[in-house]
């Protein structure tokens, strides 16, 4: 069985009164295997995004599943499917989000947050994941003091530091010129060397092509590489 | 890192919004502490006040006839069945257990008499608590001294001609013998002055020391006397027909009081006069509602202000929430994160609160109470400070926090 099964999930978001109902997903069922790298891609209005937070458990399907790891994500209660979020996935989104009040350490200590692990652990925890993004020295700078290339890193540094096995990251490159772009790819590249799996969303066709494997979405539906 | 840091972060990075927020508590917090130490200090001295308001426990004989009367007190020359009050029970009253509630004890022997073919109730007094007992007294003359010295009440005075109008209104206030307060029941009156000092009671010439000025009151018909005097002259030696009591009965019934005077004077009659106390209860009853309508209104202000600025400040917050929740955070986890912010904002509103409010009821006191009343620091008003702090504080909040942790993460999600 894959690590991830995607099957027959579609999503309908309910409209306003008066206004159409919108179906942005139809029937999408898809694999991904563990250690995979597979990248989303298709035009605005796709569903990628939509697809991306339905595995990545914060998006209830209207009908489908989605298992990860043999869980049915849907089928735990909603403080379950937290817990879930926390010790399987990482996120990592286009505008990275990091708290601005927070020195980087801190982002990276976020998720131990709510951890009961003694505080040196999480600590050094926390200070690994910066040295695996290449932070290490930085780790006392506030985000707005790091360049966006190191502010990327340190959003995945932020989704590595719970040890998930998988890694959703929604156009990570988005927001970033290409060399600070490519800079934040090396580090993907290099992690899911080390086995780590990563489900991507992005729209750009040259980080596309660093990917296992790319899955390819149009109007709710794939319209290739479903499956390995 | 701990849930608690987060919120300490957040505290430090939105200094105003924070500091805005303790500002807010505090002056709903200080306000309402001002209001009930004010209320609870002016109830004080309202209490003293209307406890020194004359007697409010009259011990009479068991049986007594009818004929003249002292102020519900019947004073009768044919009297039946009757156990008489003693000097020594007037001694007896100080026993009692609640002997530091009583202020003044003024023993009292009346009788009736004929002085110039005119029947005048004499009442025999020790004058030193008389006229602490009847501080609203205005004397026109002096406080007798001496073992012969009378005074004289205004109508008695007028009826054995023992005064002249001056014919001049008030250009003479007569003496005040104590510190009158404005409550003083004495009446207007033409000025008068004494024409005849001398006055013939059961054969022994007194000296009319002062005459009052009109109370309204039995007074105003009777002569008063030193209390062994009038026993020698009515010829009943160490007989009492009545003890007035003054008892400072803030906080404590009077009810008890009555019931240990009674317990140690088997043979008298002892009771409240239960219109005063009635009066004092509701003045203070009322004092009370209102300082708590007025806290309460004004605590309700700081909470819609608390509650109008947390949903901004968490509406404001929504992406930050959402990426919290997509990491794993649990709705608990929010809660408490968001709870730990306010709690604080709330204590340090609750401190302050408390603090300025202590300050502002010693500023404002001496324009609200005219004695000088110290306002006590009471560690229970800290603790409720702080606990009503914490009340507001959270009860404001916590329907932004609930609905912002119950958000379904995809909402806050698209809104990243």
């Amino acid at each position: 069985m894959s690590f991830i099964v995607i099957e027959a999930v579609s999503k309908t978001y309910q409209a306003a009164a008066g206004e159409a109902a919108v179906t942005v997903l139809e029937e999408v069922s898809a694999e991904l295997e563990a250690s995979e790298f597979v990248c989303l891609m298709g035009p605005s209005g796709s569903g990628k995004s939509t697809l991306l937070t339905i595995v990545g458990a914060m998006n209830r399907p209207t009908t489908g599943t989605v298992s990860v790891d043999g869980i049915d994500v849907y089928a735990l209660a909603d403080e379950r499917r937290a817990d879930f979020r926390r010790e399987y996935l990482g996120f990592v989104f286009q505008q990275h989000h990091l708290l601005p009040y927070l020195n980087a350490l801190e982002n990276a200590l976020l998720p131990l947050a709510v951890s009961s692990r003694p505080t040196t652990q999480k600590r050094e925890r926390a200070l690994s994941v910066l040295e695996r993004v290449g932070l290490a020295d930085k780790a006392k700078r506030l985000p707005n003091q790091l360049s966006g290339g190191e502010q990327g890193r340190l959003a995945i540094a932020r989704a590595l530091v719970n040890e998930p096995p998988l890694l959703l990251a929604d156009e990570p490159t988005g927001a970033l010129d290409s060399k600070t772009g490519r800079e934040v790819m090396e580090v993907f590249l290099t992690l899911n060397a080390q086995g780590q799996a990563i489900f991507m969303v992005t729209h750009n066709a040259e980080n596309a092509a660093l990917a296992d494997r790319v899955i390819h979405l149009q109007d709710g539906h794939i319209v290739y590489g479903a499956s390995v | 890192m701990r849930i608690s840091s987060i919120a300490f972060a957040n505290l430090k990075r939105r200094k105003g919004k924070a500091l805005f927020l303790i500002v807010g508590i505090a002056i709903g917090i200080g306000t309402a502490i001002a209001l009930v130490t004010l209320s609870a200090s002016i109830t004080e001295e309202i209490g003293t006040q209307l406890d020194r308001f004359g007697a409010n426990i009259v011990v009479v004989p068991q049986a007594n006839s009818l004929s003249l009367d002292y102020g519900g007190v019947s004073v009768s020359s044919v009297s039946f069945d009757v156990q008489q009050l003693r000097d020594e029970d007037a001694k007896n009253v100080r026993d009692i257990p609640y002997k530091e509630r009583l202020s003044i004890i003024s023993p009292k022997l009346l009788g009736a008499v004929k002085i110039a073919d005119q029947e005048v109730l004499l009442a025999g007094v020790d004058f030193k608590s008389e006229l602490l007992l009847k501080s609203w007294w205005q004397i026109t003359g002096e406080e007798p001294q001496g073992e012969r010295d009378v005074l004289v009440g205004y109508e008695a005075a007028r009826a054995l001609s023992l005064i002249e109008s001056t014919g001049e209104m008030a250009t003479q206030k007569p003496m005040n013998h104590a510190q009158m307060d404005s409550t003083s029941p004495s009446l207007e009156a033409e000025p008068f002055k004494i024409i005849q000092p001398r006055l013939l009671i059961a054969g022994s010439e007194h000296r009319v020391a002062g005459v009052l000025a009109p109370t309204g009151a039995p007074d105003d018909r009777m002569v008063f006397a030193p209390l062994t005097q009038v026993q020698a002259m009515l010829k009943k030696p160490g007989e009492l027909s009545v003890i007035e009591v003054s008892a400072l009965c803030k906080d404590c019934p009077v009810a008890d009081i009555v019931a240990q005077i009674a317990e140690r004077l088997p043979q008298a009659r002892v009771s409240a006069i239960q219109q005063s106390v009635r009066a004092r209860t509701a003045t203070v009853e009322r004092l009370t509602r209102f300082a708590t309508v007025v806290a309460a209104l004004v605590l309700v202000i700081a909470a819609l202000m608390i509650f109008t600025s947390m949903t901004a400040s968490i509406l404001e917050r929504t992406k930050e929430i959402g990426v919290l929740r997509a990491i794993g955070f649990r709705k608990s986890h929010i809660i408490k994160s968001l709870l730990i912010e306010v709690g604080v904002i709330s204590v340090i509103g609750g401190l302050l609160g408390w603090a300025a409010g202590m300050l502002a009821s010693v500023i404002a006191l001496p324009y609200f109470a005219e004695t000088q009343i110290a306002i006590p620091i009471r560690a229970e008003l800290l603790v409720g400070a702080l606990g009503a702090g914490l009340l507001v504080g959270i009860l404001s909040s916590l329907y932004p926090i609930i609905s912002a942790a119950r958000r379904d993460p995809a909402e806050s999600v698209r809104a990243i």
